[in-house]
C-alpha cells in the first residue's frame, strides 16, 4: 500500500506542470487563458468523447438510465438554466441518453461558466426521483395511474363539455415562464383557438406592472440595457431587488463593474440583503414607499438643478406636471412617509444625478404593490430626469424572474394581448389571422362575442375570485370552471385560503408540470383532478429570451424522462382532441405528434414585427450558440468579420428588425441614439401619437380662459446616428414612406405583400403589420426607427394615475397616512371588481394594525425558485434550506419571547389565516418588519400535507406558504397582487 | 515618445492614482450622511480573528458545527497532539519505565524481611479481586489501544505496513470504545469497595514521615492501605473519572459540545491517560516485580502473615482481633 | 512546481451556494455531507461578509499530522488527499482542521463515524484505485484534476469570488483586484492554511 501511494503521488505529479491557470480570471489574460489551456491539454469536447470510459459525474447514481458501458461516447449539449432570467448557459454531458455531468460554459458572454446553486444543480431537475412519472387522476381522493391517451380523452371531453355549457371563457389557460418562446406562443395560440383571452402566466405576479408602466413611458416594457452593460455604470442604484439571491450571476457583472469603475452601488431596500452587503451605501426604507422615495430624490434634483435639461427638452414629455407633483415632496414630508432623513435622500439623489452613467435596477420590490405600475413609472421618471436612458451604463435594468418570463410575456401569455404586444383590437386579431393563415371570421366565431374577443381576460391573481364570486359580478358569461395549468404554482399567488376554496369549486383541474405542485394537495378535492407529467425545459428544444432581450437556443439534453412529454406535444394532442390541430399547426411540421420548435419560431418571426422578433431565425440563434466565444463581454458584439455571426449582438436582443436575411444585429441597448438603427441603435417609440391635445387654463388679458393646446410628442432635435430625418418623426407606414419618397426602395415583392395585407388601403399598412418587412427595411436603410422617434412620456394619461402618486398599501402600518394617501377608489377591472379601497378603509376603521403590528414582506431565496416545487425536489438544493422560516428583528423577537430557530405561529389580517414555521431572528430586517420567502408549500395552516402527494412525488422539503398570510390588493392597471407589504402578527408556538 | 511608451506611462500614473485613492476608500467607513458603507466596513479576517478565537457565522444547513468558519485553534490542537503529547507522553511513560527499572536495579526486589511464615491470611475477597481485575484488564486494553492511537503510527505502522496497521487500529478503536464501559464499571466498584479503607488517617503521617520505611530501612506502620496505596486510589479515582468523562464526550462528539469543547476533551483525555498509565505502571511494579509477596494479595487473595506484619501491621492486628472475637463468639454460644 | 490553493474573495462572495451544489453535482456527494459550505459573518449587520469554505489543502496539513493511521497526505501539487481504505473514522482530523472540512457519513455515536470524506480538489481520491476509475469515483468523486480541469466549485462560482489554481497566480489576481477596487477583507484562511498572507 505504501508503495502504491507513492506511485500515486508520482502519477498526480504528471498533471501538476500544466496547472498554470486559475478559475476566477476576470477577463481572458495571457498565460492563464482557460480556453487556450483546455485546448492545450486536450480536454475539448472531442477529447472528452475519446475518454468515454471515464466515470464522469454521476454515472453510478444516474438511476434514470443505465450507466454508460465502457467506451460509450460522451456528448455535450447546451441549454439554458431555467431558474432566473440571466440566461446562463448550461453544458451537459450525456452518455447513452443519460445526463451524467455538467461543465462550465466559459464561452457564454452572459455567465462565463458561472452558476448559482440552482444552475449548478440543474442536472437533478431532470434526474430527480421526485418527478411525476406518469399521468394520474384523482378517483375518490386516491391518485390512480392512467395513460396519456386516456388523460387527453377524458380531459378533452370535459373541457369541450364546459365550453359547450358555459362558453370558452370558463376555461382558464394558465401558462408558464418556464415555457420556451415557442411553447409560450403555442399556449397563447391555443387559448386564441379555444376562444378566450383568459391566458396568463407568472409575469402577472412578477413584472406585469413593469411591462405596463415602462412601455407606457417609452415604448417597450423591458430591460433597456443588459446585465453585461452594468459594467459600464458609474452609479448602480438597486431599488426593490435582491439580485445577489434572485439573479446571482448578474452580480458578477455588477461587482466587476463596481470594482473596475469604482462605481457607487446604492441599495435601497427594507432588508439588509446579501446584495446590500456589497453596496457602497445601504438605505433602509419602509416597504411600499417607493414613489415617496423617488420624489424625495427628485425634489433635491430639481431644487439644485441637477436634472439633464437638454435631455428633458429633446426627448421627454410632461416634466412640468411631474415638477408640480414633486414639489409636494419636501424633505419633511418624505421623512414623514418613508422615514428617510433629508441628508441621506439628498446624498443618493446627488450621486444618481451627477455620477453618470447611472443605472436603476429593480425587480419585484417595486412591482408587487397596488401601486406597482406607478412605482416603475416613478423609476422611469427619475431615469429620464437625470438623462440616464438610452446609452451604455445607464438605463432601467429590470431583472425578470424566470428563464423565459421575458419571452413568455413577449409572446402574449397575457390577458391583454396577442403575441408581441399587438393587443386585442380587431386589427391585432386580423394581423395574427394573416400570420396563422386562418380566416378572421372563423376565429371570431370561436368567441362568444366580438366584445369578449377584444376584452382583456381575468388575471391569474384573480382566478379564484372569478371562480367564487357570484356570476353577476364577473363580466363574462359564466365563472371559471376549469383551470388548465402548465407550469405555474398556486402558492405564489396571494390569498391562498381563498384559492383553496376556489380549487374546491372547480369542475376540472388539470396540472401539467414535471412535479405535482401544491395544486394537487391543497384542497379536499376527491375527483376531477388530473396531473400530467411535463418534461423540464432541459428535455426540449427551443429558444428562451433572457432579461436583456437576448434569445438563446437551448438544445434538448435528454429525451423526456419517464412518461413525461414536452409542451409542444401536449398542446398538439389537445389541439387535435379539440379538432383544430390542422388549422393551428398549418405551417408547423409535426413529427411523432411533436411540433417542430424551429418551425414555430419561424412562424413567430413571420408575425413578430412589432417587437422585432422577426430577425431571430433558428439558424441565426443556433449559430450564436455555436459561436458564443466570439461575443465581447461588455458590448456583447461579435467582430464584424466573422463569417457566421459577424457584427451581431449576442442572442440578437429584440428588436432585431426585418427578416433574418436583413441581418439586423439586434438591439443591445434600447433607445440608444449613439448608434444607427442598423447597428442596434434606437429612439424612443412614437407609440402614443404625434401630439397630445390638452385643455389648459391660461391667463389671457387678466382673465383665466381654457385653451386647447397641441403638445408635440415627437423628439425635438434628437435623432439616432445616421438618421436622414434630423428630428422627431412618427411611426412608418406606407403612406409615410410615400411622403418621403422612400417607397421606391421597396421591392416589387414587398409591395405585393403590403398590398395583400390591406388591399383596401395599403397606405395604412404600418411597420408592424407589414408581413414583408419591407417598411422596416427601407426606414432602417434611411437611418430611421421603424416605430418613429418620439419623446418618452413622464405623464401617461391613459393610466389611473397619469403622474405617479404615492398611495399607502392596502394593509398599511401607517393608517395615519391613509387620509392623505388613500388607495384608488373601487372599480371593475379585468372582468372582476377591485374593492381595494373598501378593504383599506375597513382595515383602517377597524384598527387592524393594532392586532397585526408587523409589516410582512416576502421575497426570494437563492436556493429555490418560484413556487419551489422543482427546486425543493432537487436533492442538492433542498438540503440547503430545510425549513420554512420568517425573519424577525431581534427586538421584536425579544418582546415576543421568540428564539432563533424556534417555532412560531404567524397570523394574517384576512381569513383568520395562520401558518407555522421557524423563526430566523436577524437584523436583516428592521424593527417592525418581518419577511418570508415565498417558495414553500405542502404545509397548510400547521398541517403537513405530504401524504396527499402522489406516492413518491412529494418534494423533499415542504413548508408553509407565505401566501397563506398575504392579503387583498391589486394594481388597477395590471391586476398585480400586493405580497410585498401587508401586516401580520407572530407568536412563539 | 512613442505611442507605446505613452500608454505605459499613462498606465503607471493611473495605477499610482488608484493606489492613492485606495487608501482613503478603505478608511472611509461611513458615507457623507453618516450611513454605513457596507463595502468599506466589510469584516476582515485579520481583525475578526484578533477579537475571537473562532470565526463563526450563520449557515442554514442543520450541521451547526459547520457555522464555525475558521478556527486556528485546530493548528494549536495539532501542535499539542503531535508535539507536546508525543514528546511529553513518551517522556513520561518511558521515564516511568526507566525509573522503575533503575529502582529495580538499585533496590532489587523488596523481600519479606522475616521470610515467609507459611501462614496465610486473606487480604482481598473474591469480589474485591474481581472488581480489581475487571478494572485492571480494561485498563490495560484501553492503555494499549489508546497508546496505539497516539504512538502506533510511529512504532507499529513502519513494522507491519499501513493496511495491517489500519485494520488493527480500526479494531483497536472499537475495542477502546467498548472497553470503556467495563473500565467505568470496574472503576466505580473499586471506588465504592475501597472507599472506607482509603480515608486518610493520623497514622499515615507517621508512614509518610518515615518515608514509607524506605529511609530508615524499617517498616512503617500502616492500616489496610498505606498512604502510597491510598495515593494510588485517590489519583486513580481522579484520573479515572476525568478520563471517563472526557472519553464519553469523545464517544458522543458534538452532542451539546462544540469544537472547542471537543478539543479540550481530547486534550484532557490524552494527558490524564498518559499520567494514569505512568501511575499504574508504578502500581504494577510494586504489586509484582518490586515487592515479594504483594501480588498474591490480588492473585489468590491471601498474603503471608509476615508480609502483612511488615507492611500492614495495624490492619493485621485489627483483623486478627476481629477473627479472635468471632472465634470466641462461635465457640461460646450466646447465653 | 505549481501549488494548488483555494482563495475566497469575500468582497465578491454573495452566499449563492453555487460552489456547494457544484461540488455535490460533480462528486455525487450524499445528503448530509458538506464538503463545501458558505458561512456568513455578521449576518444582516454592517460588515456582513460571506465566505465559501472547504478543505484548504493546507501547508503542513494538521489533519494529516494528527491522523493516527497516516491516511492523509499531500500530493506534489499540494492537494491533500486521503485513503478511505485506511481511514478508521476516529474524527481527529476534524478537531485539527481549522476549516471544519472533514465530514463523516454517520452522526458518530460510539465512534462509528464511518470513513471520513472531504474535498479532494476534484482530484479523485488518495486510495489505491486507479486515477479516474469508476471505483475511485464511487469512493471519492470526480478526477477533474487528472483531466486538466480545476475544482468545479471554483469553476462555477457565480461572481468569480472563489478562485482555485496555482497559489501564486490566484494570489496575484486577488492582489490586483484589491488594488483596482481599493478594498479587501483579506484572503480568508490563508494565514492559517498556508502560513502566508497576501500583502497588498
Amino acid at each position: 500500500m505504501l508503495i502504491k501511494t507513492s506511485e500515486r503521488r508520482r502519477s498526480r505529479a504528471k498533471f501538476a506542470g500544466k496547472k498554470t491557470i486559475e478559475s476566477g480570471d476576470d477577463r481572458g489574460r495571457d498565460g492563464w487563458d482557460r480556453r487556450a489551456f483546455l485546448k492545450r491539454s486536450g480536454v475539448a469536447a472531442g477529447a472528452l468523447a475519446a475518454l468515454g470510459n471515464l466515470p464522469l459525474g454521476g454515472v453510478r447514481k444516474a438511476e434514470a438510465g443505465a450507466p454508460p458501458p465502457v467506451g460509450a461516447a460522451v456528448t455535450t449539449r447546451k441549454n439554458i438554466c431555467t431558474h432566473c432570467s440571466v440566461g446562463c448557459s448550461v453544458i451537459a454531458e450525456v452518455a447513452n441518453g443519460v445526463w451524467i455531468g455538467q461543465e462550465p460554459d466559459y464561452e457564454s458572454p452572459i455567465n462565463r461558466g458561472s452558476h448559482c446553486c440552482k444552475g449548478a444543480a440543474v442536472r437533478d431537475d431532470v434526474l430527480s426521483q421526485r418527478r411525476l412519472r406518469y399521468p394520474v387522476k384523482l378517483v375518490n381522493g386516491q391518485w390512480v395511474r392512467i395513460s396519456w391517451d386516456q388523460a387527453v380523452d377524458e380531459i378533452g371531453d370535459k373541457l369541450l363539455d364546459i365550453r359547450q355549457k358555459s362558453g370558452p371563457d370558463s376555461v382558464y389557460w394558465l401558462g408558464s415562464a418556464k415555457f420556451t418562446n415557442e411553447a409560450a406562443y403555442l399556449n397563447r395560440k391555443l387559448a386564441a383557438f379555444w376562444g378566450t383571452n383568459n391566458s396568463d402566466h407568472q409575469a402577472r405576479i412578477c413584472h406585469s406592472t413593469t411591462v405596463t408602466g415602462v412601455a407606457n413611458t417609452w415604448g417597450y416594457g423591458a430591460m433597456t440595457n443588459s446585465y453585461n452593460d452594468i459594467r459600464n455604470s458609474k452609479t448602480i442604484l438597486v431599488m426593490g431587488g435582491n439580485p445577489a439571491e434572485a439573479h446571482p450571476v448578474s452580480l458578477q457583472h455588477i461587482l466587476e463593474g463596481k470594482e473596475l469603475n469604482r462605481a457607487n452601488m446604492i441599495v435601497v431596500d427594507p432588508r439588509m440583503t446579501r446584495t446590500a452587503a456589497h453596496a457602497t451605501e445601504y438605505v433602509r426604507v419602509r416597504p411600499g414607499t417607493h414613489i415617496a422615495t423617488i420624489y424625495g430624490m427628485l425634489w433635491h434634483i430639481f431644487e439644485n438643478g441637477w436634472e439633464d435639461k437638454e435631455f428633458l427638452n429633446q426627448r421627454v414629455y410632461g416634466v412640468d406636471e411631474v415638477r408640480k407633483q414633486v414639489a409636494k415632496w419636501t424633505p419633511k414630508e418624505v421623512e414623514r412617509v418613508t422615514g428617510l432623513p433629508e441628508a441621506q435622500v439628498r446624498h443618493i439623489a446627488e450621486i444618481f444625478a451627477k455620477e453618470k452613467p447611472a443605472t436603476l435596477i429593480w425587480a419585484m420590490g417595486q412591482t408587487q404593490f397596488t401601486t406597482g405600475t406607478a412605482n416603475v413609472r416613478a423609476s422611469c421618471i427619475l431615469l429620464l430626469a437625470t438623462g440616464n436612458v438610452g446609452h451604455a451604463g445607464g438605463g432601467a435594468n429590470i431583472f425578470r424572474g424566470h428563464t423565459n418570463v421575458q419571452g413568455a410575456t413577449d409572446l402574449g401569455l397575457d390577458v391583454t394581448s396577442l403575441p408581441l404586444y399587438y393587443g386585442l383590437a380587431e386589427e391585432a386579431w386580423r394581423h395574427w389571422c394573416r400570420v396563422w393563415e386562418v380566416d378572421y371570421e372563423w376565429m371570431s366565431s370561436r368567441f362568444p362575442s366580438k366584445k369578449l374577443m377584444e376584452t382583456p381576460g381575468i388575471p391569474s391573481t384573480r382566478w379564484f375570485d372569478a371562480t367564487l364570486l357570484p356570476k353577476e359580478q364577473i363580466s363574462q358569461p359564466e365563472p371559471v370552471q376549469a383551470m388548465f395549468i402548465m407550469g405555474h404554482g398556486v402558492n405564489t399567488i396571494t390569498r391562498m385560503p381563498e384559492a383553496v376554496r376556489g380549487i374546491e369549486k372547480l369542475e376540472l383541474l388539470v396540472v401539467c408540470d414535471p412535479y405535482p405542485t401544491a395544486w394537487s394537495v391543497l384542497s379536499e378535492r376527491k375527483d376531477g383532478t388530473y396531473l400530467l407529467p411535463a418534461c423540464t425545459s432541459f428535455e426540449m428544444d427551443g429558444s428562451r429570451t433572457a432579461s436583456n432581450r437576448s434569445l438563446q437556443w437551448g438544445e434538448k439534453i435528454v429525451e423526456p424522462v419517464f412518461e413525461s412529454k414536452n409542451d409542444y406535444e401536449t398542446m398538439y394532442r389537445f389541439a387535435r382532441k379539440f379538432g383544430f390541430a390542422d388549422k393551428m399547426f398549418k405551417n408547423i411540421k409535426v413529427e411523432n405528434n411533436t411540433p417542430l420548435a424551429e418551425d414555430i419560431l419561424r412562424e413567430i418571426n413571420r408575425g413578430g414585427w412589432s417587437t422585432g422578433y422577426c430577425g431571430q431565425s433558428p439558424e441565426r440563434l443556433k449559430a450564436h450558440m455555436k459561436n458564443q466565444a466570439k461575443f465581447d463581454l461588455v458590448t456583447m458584439r461579435a467582430p464584424k468579420d466573422d463569417p457566421e455571426v459577424g457584427g451581431d449582438y449576442y442572442g440578437l436582443p429584440w428588436p432585431c428588425w426585418g427578416t433574418p436575411e436583413f441581418k439586423h444585429p439586434g438591439t443591445p441597448l434600447l433607445y440608444n441614439t449613439n448608434l444607427s438603427i442598423k447597428e442596434g441603435g434606437g429612439t424612443f417609440r412614437a407609440r402614443f401619437g404625434v401630439e397630445r391635445v390638452v385643455k389648459r387654463k391660461v391667463m389671457e388679458n387678466g382673465q383665466e380662459v381654457e385653451k386647447e393646446e397641441h403638445d408635440n410628442l415627437l423628439a425635438e432635435g434628437s435623432y439616432s446616428v445616421g438618421s436622414e430625418i434630423k428630428d422627431g418623426y412618427p411611426e412608418f407606414t406606407l403612406a409615410v414612406l410615400k411622403k418621403l419618397g422612400w417607397d421606391k426602395d421597396l421591392t416589387a415583392q414587398e409591395m405585393e405583400i403590403i398590398q395583400r395585407v390591406n388591399p383596401a388601403n395599403p397606405d395604412a399598412v404600418s411597420w408592424s403589420l407589414d408581413l414583408s418587412g419591407g417598411i422596416q427595411r427601407v426606414s432602417i436603410e434611411h437611418g430611421c426607427s421603424p416605430y418613429g422617434n418620439a419623446k418618452a412620456r413622464m405623464i401617461a394619461w391613459n393610466l389611473p394615475d397619469p403622474v405617479p402618486v404615492h398611495r399607502e398599501p392596502i394593509y398599511t402600518p401607517r393608517p395615519d397616512l391613509v387620509a392623505d394617501y388613500p388607495t384608488l377608489p373601487d372599480a371593475r377591472q379585468f372582468r372582476v371588481p377591485n374593492i381595494g379601497f373598501s378593504v383599506q378603509k375597513t382595515a383602517v376603521d377597524r384598527g387592524i394594525v393594532k392586532q397585526f403590528p408587523l409589516i410582512l414582506s416576502s421575497g426570494r431565496l437563492v436556493e429555490y425558485e418560484g413556487g419551489g416545487e422543482e427546486t425543493r425536489s432537487n436533492k442538492w438544493l433542498a438540503e440547503l434550506k430545510q425549513h420554512m422560516f420568517i425573519e424577525i428583528n431581534p427586538a421584536d423577537a425579544g418582546e415576543r419571547g421568540i428564539k432563533d430557530g424556534g417555532w412560531v405561529w404567524v397570523t394574517g389580517a384576512e381569513n383568520s389565516s395562520r401558518a407555522r414555521m421557524k423563526a430566523l431572528v436577524t437584523e436583516r430586517v428592521g424593527r417592525g418588519v418581518a419577511w418570508m420567502p415565498y417558495h414553500f408549500a405542502g404545509w397548510y395552516e400547521g398541517a403537513d400535507l405530504r401524504a396527499k402527494y402522489p406516492k413518491g412525488a412529494d418534494p423533499f422539503v415542504l413548508g408553509e406558504s407565505v401566501n397563506t398570510i398575504t392579503t387583498y390588493g391589486y394594481d388597477p392597471a395590471t391586476g398585480m397582487q400586493e405580497p410585498k407589504a401587508t401586516l401580520c402578527q407572530i407568536r412563539a408556538a | 515618445m512613442t505611442f507605446l511608451v505613452r500608454i505605459r506611462l499613462a498606465t503607471v500614473i493611473v495605477l499610482l492614482l488608484g493606489l492613492m485613492l485606495a487608501v482613503p476608500a478603505v478608511a472611509q467607513k461611513l458615507g457623507p450622511d453618516g450611513a454605513p458603507n457596507p463595502t468599506a466596513s466589510g469584516t476582515s479576517e485579520r481583525d475578526l480573528l484578533k477579537q475571537v478565537p473562532r470565526a463563526e457565522g450563520r449557515i442554514d444547513i442543520p450541521d451547526v458545527k459547520a457555522a464555525v468558519l475558521i478556527q486556528p485553534a485546530g493548528r494549536t490542537w495539532d501542535y499539542f497532539h503531535e508535539v507536546l503529547l508525543h514528546w511529553g507522553g513518551a517522556a513520561i511513560i518511558l521515564g516511568t519505565i526507566g525509573t522503575l527499572g533503575l529502582a529495580y536495579l538499585v533496590m532489587g526486589r523488596l523481600r519479606i524481611t522475616a521470610g515467609r511464615s507459611g501462614q496465610k491470611i486473606t487480604r482481598f475477597k473474591a469480589f474485591e479481586r474481581v472488581s480489581h481485575w475487571l478494572t485492571a484488564v480494561s485498563f490495560v486494553i484501553l492503555g494499549l489501544t489508546g497508546l496505539n492511537i497516539t504512538f502506533g503510527k510511529i512504532v507499529l505502522l513502519p513494522v507491519i505496513g499501513p493496511e495491517a496497521f489500519s485494520d488493527i487500529s480500526q479494531i483497536a478503536k472499537y475495542v477502546h470504545n467498548f472497553t470503556s464501559f467495563s473500565f467505568v464499571a470496574g472503576l466505580l466498584l473499586i471506588i465504592v469497595i475501597f472507599f472506607r479503607d482509603n480515608i486518610p488517617e493520623k497514622v499515615d503521617l507517621d508512614w509518610i514521615k518515615q518515608g514509607g520505611g524506605f529511609i530508615k530501612g524499617k517498616h512503617a506502620p500502616a492500616s489496610r492501605f498505606n498512604p502510597g496505596e491510598k495515593a494510588v486510589y485517590w489519583l486513580s479515582l481522579l484520573a479515572g473519572i476525568s478520563v471517563s468523562v472526557s472519553g464519553f464526550v469523545l464517544l458522543f462528539p458534538f452532542y451539546g459540545t462544540n469544537i472547542a469543547d471537543m478539543q479540550i476533551a481530547q486534550g484532557v483525555h490524552a494527558v490524564v491517560a498518559v499520567l494514569f498509565v505512568a501511575l499504574i505502571l508504578g502500581h504494577i511494579y510494586i504489586g509484582t516485580l518490586g515487592m515479594e509477596g504483594a501480588f498474591e494479595a490480588m492473585g489468590s487473595g491471601e498474603v503471608d502473615l509476615n508480609w502483612a506484619k511488615e507492611h500492614h501491621d495495624l490492619w493485621l492486628a485489627r483483623k486478627l482481633a476481629n477473627e479472635d472475637r468471632q472465634t470466641h463468639a462461635s465457640a461460646t454460644p450466646a447465653e | 512546481m505549481a501549488r494548488m490553493k483555494f482563495l475566497c474573495d469575500a468582497d465578491r462572495c454573495i452566499d449563492c451556494n453555487a460552489c456547494v451544489t457544484a461540488c455535490k453535482n460533480e462528486n455525487e456527494v450524499p445528503w448530509g455531507i458538506n464538503r463545501r459550505r458558505v458561512v456568513t459573518i455578521n449576518d444582516g449587520k454592517p460588515g456582513e461578509r460571506s465566505v465559501s469554505m472547504a478543505c484548504m489543502h493546507c501547508t503542513d496539513a494538521p489533519c494529516a499530522a494528527v491522523c493516527p493511521v497516516s491516511c492523509i497526505y499531500p500530493t506534489e501539487d499540494g492537494i491533500v488527499l486521503h485513503s478511505k481504505d485506511l481511514c478508521i473514522g476516529c474524527g481527529y482530523c476534524f478537531y485539527a482542521c481549522p476549516f471544519g472540512a472533514p465530514q463523516y457519513p454517520k452522526v458518530g455515536n460510539f465512534g462509528s463515524r464511518g470513513k471520513m470524506d472531504k474535498c479532494t480538489y476534484c482530484a479523485g481520491g488518495g486510495g489505491a484505485e486507479a486515477p479516474g476509475s469508476a471505483a475511485e469515483y464511487e469512493k471519492y468523486g470526480s478526477d477533474r484534476f487528472g483531466m486538466g480541469k480545476l475544482p468545479l466549485c471554483a469553476e462555477m462560482c457565480s461572481t468569480k469570488s472563489l478562485l482555485a489554481g496555482d497559489g501564486d497566480v490566484i494570489a496575484q489576481i486577488y492582489k490586483e483586484r484589491v488594488l483596482k477596487r481599493g478594498y479587501g477583507s483579506g484572503a480568508w484562511g490563508w494565514m492559517t492554511a498556508y502560513h502566508q498572507d497576501i500583502e497588498i
